[in-house]
């Protein structure tokens, strides 16, 4: 299972390297904050300095990964609530689709908080994690990933829906430790900072896990074939 | 009396502790789940695709099949509660 991990993350160096034919600016580029909303100096200089590897990455997750739908203006480096300084974590937000299910529905919601991020979440943290040029940038403090998702039963006639979301952040350090199996998953949970929301309500500290979900390495749409250029 | 009480008493914690999670056999099945995607997303690519031909999924036809789907904007945290710029 490992292996198979790793495998995938070897395919997105292979592609990100490869210098992938640019596919239709619009759904890619979009995804990118754009450089103006950006408000400190640093922030603007990682942007720019990395602005071919988010492309490419984008360009990656829109193609190979097209059951999530990453949120507009949300990859680059975003500044967390809580950060006293300007702190900069390589970011990403996912709106994942996913059907009105009663199993789901019947789980506890901190336990839908740690399933959807150890399911989804975490994998994107890997898959960023092997963009080695960012990750190697000193003023990059970390890694964030929101994932977002249709509350269950939410879905009433006459009433808006509504989302629930879980933004992680992790430390540089913390992150590759995980990643190369230096620390435990457990070990990763106590070190993580997270905010979780319910709708636009604030749920304040959740009791979150991690653990080792492998549903993002093997499944695959069936007869789905990446934009051309693409290789996942 | 009392050993009835407290019998009762430990029938009650443990309905309500049950009642308040998912079953393991749920929760199993959520985690062996092998596909979330929307149920009306894989019609749309059958009506898609024609009889006898090979089929195939574009990411397109996801993004079609996405905003044909779409059950309105859902309410969700804003951008603004979690970063600052």
């Amino acid at each position: 299972m490992v292996t198979r991990r790793w495998a995938a993350a070897g395919l997105l160096v292979i592609a990100l390297g490869a210098g992938v034919a640019p596919a239709p600016a619009g759904p890619v580029e979009d995804k990118l904050i754009p450089l103006e909303r950006y408000a400190t100096p640093k922030a603007r200089a990682l942007a720019s300095a990395h602005r071919l590897q988010l492309l490419k990455y984008s360009e990656y997750v829109y193609g190979c990964l097209p059951w999530l739908d990453v949120q507009k203006q949300s990859i680059g480096f975003q500044r967390p609530k809580f950060a006293e300084g300007d702190d900069r974590y390589f970011s990403t937000w996912i709106v994942v689709d996913q059907k009105d299910d009663p199993q789901f529905a019947a789980i506890p919601q901190p336990r839908r908080m740690s399933a959807m991020f150890s399911r989804f979440g975490m994998d994107l943290l890997r898959r960023m994690a092997t963009l080695h040029e960012v990750v190697a940038d000193a003023n990059v403090e970390g890694f964030s990933v929101v994932t977002s998702w249709l509350k269950p039963g939410s879905l009433a006639p006459g009433a808006q829906p509504v989302n629930e979301s879980i933004a992680v952040f992790m430390d540089k350090k913390t992150a590759l430790d995980y990643l190369e199996r230096r620390i435990t998953a457990a070990e990763l949970t106590t070190k993580v900072r997270s905010l979780a929301f319910d709708g636009q309500k604030d749920l304040g500290v959740i009791p979150l896990e991690i653990w080792d979900d492998f549903f993002m390495a093997t499944f695959k749409v069936p007869n789905y074939e990446p934009p051309p250029g693409v290789t996942c | 009396m009392r050993c009835r009480l407290i019998g009762s008493a430990l029938v009650f914690s443990i309905a309500m502790i049950v009642s308040g999670c998912a079953s393991s056999e749920e929760w199993a099945e959520w985690r062996s789940h092998s596909s979330h995607f929307a149920s009306g997303q894989h019609a749309t690519f059958s009506l898609r695709n024609r009889e006898g031909s090979a089929p195939r999924v574009a990411r397109s036809d996801i993004d079609v099949a996405r905003s044909e789907n779409w059950w309105g904007k859902a309410i969700t945290v804003s951008p603004d509660q979690i970063f600052q710029n």
